[in-house]
């Protein structure tokens, strides 16, 4: 009997009610198990058993995993998704005041004028979506994807926003969307780390690492950060000069001096620290070699757009693919630099955003038709959008023109889009008024947007939850509705 | 199955020879857990299905939508209630989700209702008076606390546990206390101290020494929500370091916990308020600033109101208040009104998110207070002299130059300044409902209005208010135990968990309060000194069967250290530890590219000569990016006030102390240390096993890490291995530097 099963074991011996109840319970499972104990602290719950072992689902999952691809500042649905040809009639026209009133903008004063499309649209596929030229690559692959054009925020400023939408709430300190997953799917890979989180575009997102943070949840379940650059997991390289047979060596020292320990205070969690010393070392041999992506065929590289060694929203994409096929359950990509207020030529329409584009546009397309070709996108849901949207008037800084094209944040509509994992492919669901200012039809809140993940990924989100504080939380805090119509 | 449970309880009343026919039911003890458990959600606060609520006795004794009534008291047979819990019927019976309750259960609200359906307040509301502390004998019962849980113990056929091992206790002891692990002579002469007061006596040099202060404000940071930057967004630094050192004094005076609260909560407004005072008021500025462009000051301005309130009662109150800023509380006697009202109390202050924090006053480190006094009293000398005017101004000069940094404090506003608090209607600050003014909530009582901050502030340490006594007592039991006496240290409400021990948990809230005077050090001496936490940590399967969790105290409780125990361990072992104090956040080393936050040049640099060595509470905390190793052993990033911290195990933990630069340092430094005792490997080893756990190891695992040398140093390499190759490898690692690695990453290293 291995070590991690054996700590099962013992501590089940030890509580024999615990143990009844695990028997009358049968295939329920955990989670109704954990309900109907309902004396037991979460804590317990952690040490009783292995915290990131799969647990049942509430209802037959449609997908596995989760790759999440952020665009961190949020892109203008305007430019890539969201036709409007009326909003092109009334460009550089005075913003309507009836379209003012009542709102609050982060720069917007006085009155704007409303700004056309700045790229041309044409509708692609057997499903015709509308794609603009920004994305010449992804227009291959629409026929895969379901558009969601009416998705809508309570948050205008990037970080509550970003916040809204990974943990549920605006302010700081809840679990992160990948914490919850973990906390309820547990890992199906005992060597890599269940929830992992890869960065491009040079920053963080605006909210920080709180976006993959696991709030009040245990810290197990937080998302654990991978480099593409230095050690791809915090100290996971041994120190100069220890190779990995003298390191193997070291961690059977310690565990065996440990098992001592046991055996003599009795202490079951030192079983666990065991495991753990030993998941450690194998995470050592795994991880290096789960993201390492050089000895990836040359076709691939092309494909992705890949160059080994460097950090870019391309490795990410590829590291993702990979990580998925090593049954990692939510893979989280950032990518930073959509803030096209106008402000600068790296933060505008006219430039940064080109940039930005390309930087995608080819690698999630790669990536769509990678998962599809390998049989594992049918499992995989991936999801890719920003944490708002941005205004159909061009942003006057201070009251006055500004030097470069921009659009400031709003949150009344933004375009998301998803694929694989029991989402219908090839649809656009969801419609907002003719300058694409709010949704009209099919409109769906970041709330909505997590209900329906945690449901294809088998989970009842009102049903996952976690006592702090007093009260039961979840992803969706009191809010979600299930988006059915784009489920398969 | 379900039969044999039921039947199970069944035999369980029996057993316990309850005849429950006409039995006087508890209400707090019998009939809320049912309510609480099985009703509360849906006739609770917030939902108030049929018009039925349990809350209050008013409310459930109510007239429902329907026009009946379901709870008639002394007639439980004509009662609605007990014919919705027994209708055959599921469509009608209750609870509408879920099981049907227990013939137990409904029998004993048949006879709650008969008796009168009287109600209690749940325990928490009541004030906590003194118990009689019950009659107990044992080889390890030495003060009132062990009577309380020998008592328990004895129930269960258990009794307290011989005492701990010395050596460990010692260890324990000096962690609990202080933060760090004892010295060897700590450790030596208290086993040669054959005084019956050798334990007593280095408690009280623990309580006495700075690294005690050092320990716990850990513990009231996390409260505090203390970090060194804004938050949100950019996350730009922040300058309070001060406050953190005001909170190291003042646990270092054992500034009572009274004075404590008002300081801080209203340091500004008392009669003698003096800088120190105003230094205190900075507990509450370490809410969030958000300096991104384009945010409503004033909706930020509110959010750190709001956090206040929050925090306010987290910490004194053990209360989730939040709930209530939205909707009335869903399980306790808290209004939504009352929410605001007691947001009234800290809504008029004049910071208002400003990027410079203002108001600020201006502060100095400890080297620059001395230097300033010693210049201040030279100019005086100078200046009566009247002399030597050119000396005058340089020193004059000298002073100037000497630039103090700023600390946010609290100010009130002035009475024509005041703002007017309204509800917000779910809580959104931009739907403002009618005009509220300053209380305490109605269901607490005070004997005199209580009208401003200062009034809050005294009430919240007055005998009238039932938690912080208890709160803070149970959280001072919680650090030492592990949990506290209410394990869910932030929820002394009625879905929080009940006292493991409530008699002692009121024992110990009232000594605190009335014979320690609020002294900390005299609360934490009464619980160190007691039988229970000095008892063995032995386990054996009985025990494990009887008590899996030791909600009984019937052991030690064995604890892996805390984040910043595992750093300053690591460092005071290895002999790297730097023993300076105070002054502004350090910067250890840490991996790079570690801080990323947008819009935000700041860079991590590394700390010279030994601040890099300082204790962990000193190391820079920024929000977005806390410093990566204390975040793996589960500390928080301060974005808000923790009230405690749950310890997990994880292979990350695994990674930082067997890899980390810092880690592997101190390895290296305590290999240098361990060479110094003699010219054997075996003596090394032997000696290294004993600096990291005061004691020899046995001759097996002395055996395992000479093991470990002979491997690193090439003697041990298998002959089917090829030799050039790794010999090669292991000339660069010190066999002894492995040792010291491994002894370091040992089970009972890492835990006390």
């Amino acid at each position: 009997m291995n070590i991690y099963n054996e700590s099962i074991f013992r501590q089940a011996a030890f509580n024999t009610r615990r143990h009844f109840i695990k028997q009358m319970t049968g295939g329920i499972g955990a989670l109704a198990f954990s309900s109907l104990m309902g004396c037991n602290t979460a804590s317990e719950k952690m040490m009783a058993s292995n915290p990131l072992k799969a647990q049942p689902a509430h209802y037959i999952p449609r997908a596995k995993r989760v790759i999440y691809l952020h665009m961190a500042g949020s892109p203008s649905q305007l430019e890539l998704f969201d036709y409007k040809p009326l909003l092109e009639k009334y460009d550089g026209k005075d913003c309507p005041e009836e379209l003012l009133e009542g709102k609050r903008f982060a720069f917007i004063q006085g009155v704007p004028k409303m700004l056309g499309p700045q790229y041309k649209f044409a509708q692609h596929g057997q499903s015709g979506a509308w794609v603009s030229d920004r994305l010449p690559h992804f227009t291959k692959v629409v026929d895969d994807v379901a558009i969601l054009k009416a998705l809508h925020t309570n948050e205008f400023n990037h970080a509550p926003a970003q916040l809204l939408l990974h943990t549920g709430s605006a302010r700081l300190g809840r679990p992160s969307m990948g914490s919850w997953v973990t906390y309820g799917l547990g890992s199906e890979n005992e060597n890599l780390p269940s929830f992992i989180v890869l960065v491009s575009g040079g920053k963080t997102p605006s909210a920080g690492k709180s976006v993959w943070g696991s709030g009040f949840l245990p810290t197990i379940y937080q998302g654990v950060q991978c480099r593409s650059e230095g050690d791809p997991v915090l100290y996971l390289s041994n120190p100069k000069g220890m190779d990995k047979a003298l390191r193997q060596k070291s961690i059977e020292t310690i565990n065996n001096i440990n098992k001592k320990t046991y055996n003599e205070i009795g202490d079951p969690e030192i079983l666990t620290r065991i495991a753990q010393y030993e998941m450690a070392f194998k995470m050592q041999m795994s991880v290096p070699e789960a993201m390492d992506i050089s000895r990836e065929p040359e076709s691939v590289h092309t494909a992705y757009g890949t160059e080994p060694g460097k950090s870019s929203f391309a490795n990410n994409c590829l590291l993702a693919r990979r990580l998925a096929e090593r049954d990692v359950r939510f893979i989280q990509l950032y990518h930073w630099g959509w803030d096209a207020h106008g402000a600068s030529k790296e933060e505008a329409l006219d430039y940064g955003f080109k940039d930005r584009c390309r930087e995608v546009d080819k690698p999630m397309t790669a990536l769509l038709q990678d998962l599809k070709q390998r049989g594992l996108l049918d499992e995989t849901l991936v999801v890719w959008g920003g944490e708002f949207g941005r205004t159909p008037m061009r942003e006057n800084r201070g009251g006055k023109e500004m030097q470069f094209v921009g659009r400031d944040h709003q949150k009344d509509a933004f375009t998301m889009w998803m694929a694989g994992g029991g989402v219908k492919p090839g649809i656009s669901y969801g419609k907002t008024d003719e300058i694409g200012y709010s949704g009209v039809e099919g409109r769906i809140h970041v709330h909505d947007l997590q209900a329906t993940i945690m449901h294809l990924l088998g989970f009842n989100h009102e049903k996952l939850t976690y006592p702090f504080q007093g009260r039961d939380f979840r992803l969706t805090d009191v809010h979600g509705q299930i988006v059915n119509d784009i489920i398969t | 199955m379900r039969t044999i449970i039921l039947s199970l309880a069944l035999l369980f009343l029996f057993a316990c020879g309850s005849d429950h026919s006409k039995k006087k039911v508890s209400f707090n003890e019998n009939i809320r857990p049912i309510l609480a458990s099985k009703c509360m959600s849906c006739h609770g606060g917030v939902k108030k299905l049929g018009g039925f609520s349990i809350l209050t006795r008013e409310e459930a004794l109510g007239i429902m939508e329907s026009g009946e009534v379901a709870i008639i008291p002394g007639l439980a047979d004509s009662s609605l209630l007990i014919h919705l819990l027994t209708d055959p019927d599921p469509e009608i019976r209750m609870p509408q989700e879920g099981e049907p309750l227990s013939s137990a259960e409904i029998q004993l609200i048949k006879n709650w209702i008969d008796n009168g359906a009287e109600w209690e307040e749940h325990w928490s509301f009541i004030p906590p008076q003194k118990p009689e502390v019950p009659e107990m004998e044992g080889s390890n019962v030495r003060n009132e606390i062990d009577h309380f849980i020998s008592e328990r113990l004895k129930e269960k056929g258990l009794s307290l546990q011989v005492e701990q091992e010395k050596t460990k206790l010692i260890r324990r002891l000096s962690f609990d206390l202080r933060g760090l692990p004892p010295t060897l002579e700590d450790v030596e002469s208290f086993l040669n101290n054959k005084s019956p007061e050798a334990y007593e006596q280095v408690v009280d040099e623990y309580l006495a020494s700075p690294a005690y202060g050092e320990h716990w404000a850990s513990m009231w940071l996390d409260l505090a929500r203390y970090a060194d930057s804004k938050g949100y967004e950019a996350d730009r630094h922040r300058e309070i370091w001060k406050f953190r050192d005001w909170v190291i004094g003042a646990f270092n005076n054992d500034l009572p916990f009274d004075e404590f609260t008002l300081q801080q909560l209203a340091g500004d407004m008392l009669p003698d308020a003096d800088t120190n005072k105003l230094i205190a008021t900075a507990f509450h500025r370490n809410t969030m600033n958000n300096d991104e462009g384009g945010t409503d000051d004033e909706e930020f301005r509110v959010a750190s109101v709001i956090d206040r309130v929050n925090t306010t009662w987290d910490v004194w109150m053990g209360m989730s208040f939040s709930c209530v800023q939205c909707h009335s509380h869903p399980y306790d006697p808290f209004d939504h009104e009352d929410y605001y009202e007691f947001m009234a109390f800290l809504n008029n202050t004049r910071d208002a998110d400003k990027p410079d924090e203002s108001p600020t006053i201006p502060v100095y480190t400890v080297e620059q207070e001395r230097t300033r006094a010693v210049l201040q009293q030279q100019i005086k000398q100078t200046g009566t002299s009247a002399n030597s005017p050119d000396q005058w101004a340089s020193l004059k000069d000298s002073l100037e130059k000497i630039k103090p940094t700023t600390l946010p404090v609290m100010e009130e506003l002035t009475a024509e300044e005041r703002r007017t608090t309204y509800l917000y209607d779910r809580g959104n600050w931009l739907a403002p409902g009618k005009e509220v003014s300053p209380n305490i909530p109605g269901s607490l009582t005070s004997s005199k209005p209580v009208t401003d901050r200062l009034a809050m502030a005294r009430w919240m340490i007055g005998a009238q208010n039932p938690f912080t006594s208890r709160v803070t007592a149970n959280r001072f039991w919680g650090a030492l135990f592990g949990k506290g006496i209410v394990e869910t240290q932030e929820d002394f409400g009625s879905q929080g968990m009940a006292p493991s021990h409530p008699e002692l948990l009121d024992w110990l809230a009232v000594y605190f309060r009335e014979e320690a005077q609020w002294s900390i050090k005299s609360l934490l001496k009464k619980i160190v000194m007691s039988g229970a936490y000095r008892q063995s940590e032995l386990v054996d399967a009985n025990l494990l069967q009887v008590d899996p969790y030791n909600k009984l105290i019937s052991r030690s409780p064995r604890l892996r250290l805390t984040a910043e125990q595992v750093r300053d361990q690591a460092l005071a072992i290895s002999g790297l530890l730097s023993s300076k104090m105070y002054g502004p956040s350090v910067m250890p080393v840490q991996p790079e590219g570690i801080w990323q936050a947008v819009y935000n040049g700041s860079s991590w640099q590394t700390s010279k000569g030994d601040d890099q060595y300082r204790r962990a509470l000193y190391t820079y905390i920024r929000r977005t990016s806390p410093y990566p190793s204390m975040i793996t052993f589960d500390s928080p990033s301060r974005e808000f006030c923790v009230n405690r911290r749950i310890a997990t195990n994880t292979p990350l933990q695994a990674l930082v102390t067997l890899n980390d630069p810092v880690y592997f340092e101190a390895a290296e430094a305590l290999a240098e240390k361990m060479k110094l005792a003699g010219e054997e490997p075996t003596d090394q080893i032997s000696a290294g096993y004993e600096m990291a756990l005061f004691k020899q190891p046995t001759a097996e695992i002395l055996h395992a890490l000479s093991g470990l040398y002979h491997e690193a140093s090439g003697e041990a390499i298998p002959e089917n291995q090829l030799i050039s190759e790794k010999a090669d490898l292991r000339e660069n690692i010190p066999p002894l530097v492995l040792v010291a690695n491994a002894i370091m990453n040992l089970d009972a290293f890492i835990t006390k």
